[in-house]
């Protein structure tokens, strides 16, 4: 009786079902997305649409649609969208989403919340700035890479790797969008229209849930990210170390991060915050045609003229993240979770552009390559 | 219904009383001293059948009476007329290998198994030779159930054949063998073998009382007599392990199973046997232990991997896709764009597809069924992905799956997995992971609730054993699998001793050694030469 | 051959009904930890955090340390009576109707936290991957499955626990993808909401074990000397403490303060974000195999509450019990389903009377018992 009461239900349940069923074959793809300010707080949303006709043999054909709609709400840009595509199109492994300069300086939770709200949604996606509008890098055509997706994904991917962004996503970016005292910087991407590239042009600084509109150029993002905390596969600098040669290649080396050693000194004294951080870097140089190095004399001259140079790129860097207000290292944080008491009293707002930072790097060249 | 009653709600004892009755009356015919009569009574009872020879000694003073197609001519030469001619002895009745009846209902019994009988006029008596003609093909290895190392032979058709292969592996007074006689038309010889001392003498007695239940005009092959006895009928799982291999058959009586073996058919029963025993193979054990645990591991995932993986690809492409990596997503949407039939269908039908294959090469001569293959994996296969009907992902989907159900040593157990695709697949297309959790939880439940005679069906996983787990995922060396496994309701434990003792006994003489070779000098040198180095 | 022979003998005399065999020591611990862990996890850390911050698992420790005082309650009432289950004692003590009444308490509360289990899981699968299906659908899963397994018998079910225990590892395996991102900093400064919050949701912390009253009703069924058994209560006890704080510790540390009061289901929200290289999305597994958590708890309510009315009617079989309560628990969840408010109304009243019939009564049942004994004892003397 009751095997025949389940069997019945179970066939009820099979036959009557999939309510929820979106089928991968008629879904259109998003892999990526930009967001622009539009006309009257309007929304401007670009999305590009990659379709494929499955060919029985040989290489399938790809086409790409590039469509840009304006409305109040991303969501309600999507549902637009919707209407001028065949099919319905889903953002759920949408993999770059792209900010546009004007938009991010207002505020960019407004264009998140919906990706945090849905299930469906990939929070795995990189995040980018685009130096002006986003819809100007989806748009642009390039020759390598058939997919506007890929070429940005392999392009930060790169950036990552060589440590000159972090890999941030949707997600590991909420913590720090909520928290105070915690900020974040998300990669720039600017359009060359020279040299027909889409181009990585820095780390943008952030206040709060807007871009503060002060980069990290690309030539200190590496510093940038040390200081942070942070190393890639590689991380290379390359610093100009004397004036005496005439071919002016000859002044500079390249070296090779191998290990670093980052420590954060916070000192809380009544209303009064300072902060010390101490860089340790352990290095490999990689490039550095004036050679003899086989002296220990000129390798101690090496690393001290380095640490010189370095110390003063981050005090560069530092100076335009207090520009920014933007607390990267999350001091503001640190400061309140060991000295509660002192982080009660400071607006940090106020209190973190003019506080004290020190910082210190101290290199050592550890390996030389094969040769002296 | 009263059956079932009574099977549920006790009352055993009336039937055991019937069924003792039911043995104590045998039919019993005195024989007359009369011949004619005895004749006439015989060849009435075998309804005049063509075959059945009678051949008048003696001047009309004796018969010698046999069914002619189930005696060999030779032996019948050889056993009664060459000790006449040698001279012996004066009187066919008086041949020492003769066996005597008065009663012609055991005469008749006799001459259904071939044997010749012999009455002679003015005298009860009747004597029976064996005379029966068996034709046997050779013990060849099985064709379902191949093994690369190992022995080749295989069971056949005839029972007294299958029951001395085993004899011959267990040279032991404590196996036992019991005969019944089941169908009630066709009288079907069937035995019982079990280890005495080793058995759980209840499971034996378990076995005996359900087979002495079978009541039945007919049992063609082990598959009768497994529905009539296993604990679950509506399950989807074989309850009983049937091999047709003799070392298989061997190794499980020695770890504490019965087996039963049927006239006329080479599948041998075994039971009680576990989920897991369908995933060993007697190749296992004559692998290395690491290679044979990796095998072990591959056949224990092709489970997963048959029932669910369809399951698993339907519920992506229609409800998660969100799962497939970012590397893979295009080419995936690349090789489904356009396919006219949702997953579902299109599973159906490869599966559909995959098991006409199977099905129509078993059926055709060995020569034709390869063909069958051939042209439907590849011809069928390719077409099917051309015209657009199912897409390439699907058929690399059906295909390993159709692969991975046949790993599984055991025929029985294959067409099981086969068949657990099918809910699986309808509960991905309705509600996609949950549903195939859903589907897994209640296959595990069965199993979990599934007993064979008094075994759990899922131990030693499910009541957890960990010491047997040391047959089950992984195959440790023998020489650890020292106790038998618990599921097979040996009551006697140990199984292998101590067999790596010499070890111990070379490690402590090379402790001893040196000492021995300062004081012995150059005897004991030349000896401890080989072991230096270990 | 002689002592085998009377191994024979031994073994034929001795008749093994499977309905009485008790439930091994192991089995007992998986049962216990099997049914805590359920609905619960995925949204404890941000319940607790509702109510206590950063300062959750402070409020978590409390609760879990504080928890064996009634477990060794319950562990002192169950000893005094070694050979009868929960109601089975309530009949004992309250003479046969008021029992029966009180037995009905139970059962009725019981029928109630499956049906919150019910309603709680179709939410968050509904919230989480199903979002079109309607509640029945998913109910109906539930139900089936508890059906199914609790036919079976507490042999079974126990059986069954202790074989998907091996997915707890797989879940603990997932959430241990986070050490990469994990931020122990969010977790400072200690102490910050103030004692009487960090109380407060010591009080939340309580609920997420409430499965523990489970050891009561199954005490007698399981083998070995008392002590023993409160051994294994204490481990599994243990056990599951360990597990939430680990979840608990993860989330915290992944996410900060002021985006954990937005997230309701951080473990599954922390897995979303990653991806392995052969599958995205791995809260989506994650949900499945939790699925089976659920399950598990489900079915202990549903076998608690159908042995209950077994043990009321003096009835062979529990099957006839667990197919009305089913359908019972079934029927009713379909007024609340999927509505949030009245499922938050109503998960209130469950977990006050949770407070009042687990945490509450064991101590009054205690004193009881021991006074009830002493006069047993007087009876026993006098006579």
């Amino acid at each position: 009786m009751t095997k025949r009461l389940l069997i019945i239900l179970c066939a009820l349940v099979l036959l009557t079902g999939c309510w929820d069923e979106r089928q991968f074959k008629n879904v259109k793809l998003v892999l990526t997305m930009g967001f622009d300010e539009g006309e009257d707080g309007k929304i401007v949303e670009t999305v590009s649409i990659p379709t494929i006709n499955r060919a029985s043999e040989g290489q399938s054909q790809e086409r790409v649609q590039i469509l840009s709609t304006e409305a109040n709400t991303p969501l309600e840009a999507r549902d637009f969208t919707d209407q001028s595509i065949s099919e319905s199109f889903d953002p759920g492994k949408l993999r770059v989403l792209v900010i546009g300069e004007e938009l991010a300086k207002k505020n960019i939770y407004s264009v998140l919340d919906e990706f945090y709200r849905n299930p469906s949604n990939n929070l795995n996606a990189h995040l980018a700035i685009a130096k002006g509008k986003a819809s100007e890098v989806l748009s642009y055509q390039n020759i390598s890479d058939t997919r506007i997706s890929e070429y940005i994904s392999g392009l930060l991917e790169g950036a990552e790797a060589s440590s000159h962004t972090t890999g941030e996503n949707i997600q590991l970016i909420c913590a720090e969008l909520f928290e105070p005292g915690e900020d974040f910087s998300l990669p720039l991407l600017a359009v060359d229209e020279e040299k027909q590239s889409i181009k990585f042009s820095g780390m943008g600084l952030f206040h709060g849930n807007h871009y503060s509109g002060i980069d990290i150029p690309v030539g200190q993002a590496t510093m940038y990210l040390l200081l942070q905390g942070y190393k890639g596969k590689s991380a290379h600098l390359t610093k100009k170390v004397s004036d005496k040669f005439e071919d002016e290649r000859y002044n500079y080396v390249t070296v090779n991060v191998i290990k670093y050693k980052r420590k954060v000194d916070i000192k809380a004294e009544g209303d009064t915050v300072s902060t010390d951080i101490n860089l340790k870097l352990r290095v490999r140089v990689v490039e550095y045609p004036a050679d003899h190095l086989d002296k220990k004399s000129t390798i101690d001259e090496l690393d001290k003229k380095l640490s010189e140079t370095l110390t003063k790129d981050a005090e560069e860097i530092i100076g335009m993240m207090q520009e920014a207000n933007s607390d990267i290292w999350g001091i503001g944080r640190q400061v309140r979770a060991y000295h509660p008491k002192v982080y009660e009293k400071l607006d940090w707002k106020e209190t973190f552009p003019n506080m004290k930072i020190t910082p210190k790097v101290d290199v050592e060249i550890v390996q030389h390559g094969i040769i002296y | 219904m009263g059956f079932m009653k009574r099977l549920f709600f006790g009352d055993h004892e009336k039937l055991k009383d019937r069924t003792i009755v039911d043995q104590a009356k045998e039919p019993e015919q005195p024989s007359s001293t009369k011949l004619a009569d005895n004749v006439d009574y015989l060849t009435n009872e075998f309804n005049r059948t063509s075959d059945l020879r009678i051949r008048i000694l003696e001047k009309g003073q004796a018969a010698l009476m046999y069914l002619e197609t189930l005696v060999d001519q030779e032996k019948l030469h050889e056993a009664i007329f060459s000790p006449i001619e040698l001279g012996h002895v004066d009187d066919i009745s008086k041949i020492p290998s003769s066996r005597v009846t008065k009663n012609l209902e055991e005469a008749i019994k006799a001459l259904l198994k071939g044997h010749a009988i012999y009455i002679q006029d003015g005298s009860r008596h009747i004597s029976q030779f064996n005379v029966t003609a068996s034709f046997n093909r050779s013990t060849e290895e099985p064709q379902n159930e191949k093994i690369v190392r190992g022995s080749h032979d295989g069971f056949i058709e005839n029972i007294m054949v299958n029951i001395n292969l085993v004899r011959k592996r267990i040279e032991n007074r404590d196996l036992t063998i019991k005969y019944f006689k089941v169908g009630k038309k066709t009288n079907n010889n069937m035995a019982l073998l079990y280890l005495d001392g080793v058995t759980d003498p209840e499971l034996v007695q378990e076995i005996e009382h359900r087979l002495k239940y079978i009541s039945a005009d007919m049992i063609h092959s082990p598959g009768y007599v497994e529905e009539f006895i296993e604990d679950q009928t509506f399950s989807p799982f074989p309850q009983m392990l049937n091999t047709e291999r003799p070392d298989r058959v061997v190794a499980n009586l020695i770890e504490g199973r019965v087996a039963i073996m049927n006239e006329g058919s080479p599948t041998t029963l075994i039971a009680p046997s576990t989920f897991f025993s369908f995933y060993q193979s007697s190749d296992d054990y004559n692998m290395r232990w690491f290679t044979g645990t990796f095998v072990r591991l591959i056949r224990l995932a092709s489970f997963i991997i048959a029932v669910g993986m369809p399951a698993f690809y339907i519920a992506v492409v229609s409800f998660h896709f969100e799962v497939i990596p970012d590397e893979l997503i295009m080419p995936v949407k690349q090789t489904i764009n356009g396919i006219a039939y949702p997953p579902l269908i299109e599973a159906l039908v490869m599966v559909v597809i995959i098991e006409l294959i199977r099905e129509a090469g078993i059926r055709l001569p060995q020569p034709i069924g390869q063909t069958i293959g051939i042209v439907g994996g590849l011809v069928i296969g390719d077409a099917v992905v051309k015209a657009g009907l199912v897409s390439n992902l699907m058929v690399i989907v059906v295909a390993l799956t159709a692969i991975a159900s046949f790993v599984v040593p055991s025929n029985e157990m294959s067409t099981t997995l086969r068949l657990l695709t099918f809910p699986l697949i309808f509960l991905a297309g309705t509600l996609g992971f949950i549903g195939i959790t859903f589907g897994f939880m209640m296959i595990l439940i069965h199993m979990t609730r599934l007993e064979s005679f008094g075994v759990p069906y899922l131990s030693p996983v499910a009541p957890l054993r960990i010491k047997d787990l040391k047959d089950t995922f992984i195959r440790v060396p023998i020489y650890l699998m020292n106790e038998r496994p618990k599921d097979s309701r040996a009551i006697q434990p140990g199984v292998v001793g101590p067999s790596r003792e010499w070890k111990e006994v070379e490690r402590s003489n090379n402790q001893q050694q040196p000492k021995q070779s300062i004081e012995e000098g150059k005897s004991t040198g030349s000896e401890s030469g080989p072991n230096a180095d270990s | 051959m002689k002592k085998v022979s009377q191994q024979v003998q031994k073994a034929v005399q001795t008749p093994t009904p499977n309905q009485q065999q008790k439930i091994s020591r192991r089995q007992f611990f998986f049962l216990l930890i099997q049914t805590q862990i359920g609905v619960g996890v995925l949204s404890l850390p941000s319940d607790l955090h509702q109510v206590a911050k950063q300062d959750g698992w402070i409020s978590l420790a409390i609760a879990g340390s504080l928890l064996p005082i009634i477990l060794i309650v319950l562990y002192f009432i169950a000893k005094q009576f070694p050979n009868d289950d929960f109601y089975q004692i309530n009949e004992k003590l309250f003479t046969r109707w008021g029992g029966v009444v009180f037995s009905i308490l139970y059962i009725i509360y019981f029928c109630m936290v499956a049906r919150l289990i019910l309603l709680l899981f179709g939410r968050m699968i509904s919230l989480w991957v199903l979002p079109n299906t309607p509640f029945w659908v998913l109910a109906l899963c539930m139900v089936v499955v508890g059906l199914y397994m609790c036919n079976g018998g507490l042999l079974v079910i126990a059986r069954f626990y202790t074989m998907v225990s091996i997915l707890l590892i797989f879940l603990i395996v997932l959430m241990f993808l986070s050490f990469k991102e994990a931020h122990w900093m969010y977790l400072l400064p200690i102490g910050e909401v103030g004692i009487g919050k960090i109380l407060q949701g010591s009080t939340e912390a309580f609920m997420s074990f409430l499965g523990f009253f489970l050891s009561l009703v199954v005490f007698s069924k399981v083998e070995g000397k008392p002590r023993e058994k409160l051994k294994t209560i204490l481990q599994a006890h243990l056990f599951t403490f360990s597990f939430y704080m680990l979840t608990l510790l993860i989330s915290y540390s992944f996410f900060s303060t002021k985006e954990l009061s937005l997230v309701t289901e951080p473990l599954l929200y922390m897995l979303k974000s990653f991806e392995m290289p052969f599958v995205a999305r791995i809260d989506l597994f994650f949900i499945s195999v939790w699925f089976v958590s659920v399950a598990t708890s489900y079915t202990t309510y549903l076998y608690m509450a159908s042995f209950g009315l077994q043990q009321i009617f003096r009835a062979k079989s529990i099957k006839l019990f667990t197919l009305i309560v089913s359908i019972l628990i079934f029927s009713l969840s379909q007024f609340v389903g999927l509505d949030m408010e009245r499922l938050e109304k109503y998960s209130t009243i469950v977990v006050y009377e949770g407070y009042a019939l687990t945490f509450l009564m064991p101590f009054l049942l205690l004193v009881y018992v021991l006074i009830y004994k002493r006069i047993q004892q007087k009876k026993e003397r006098s006579t």
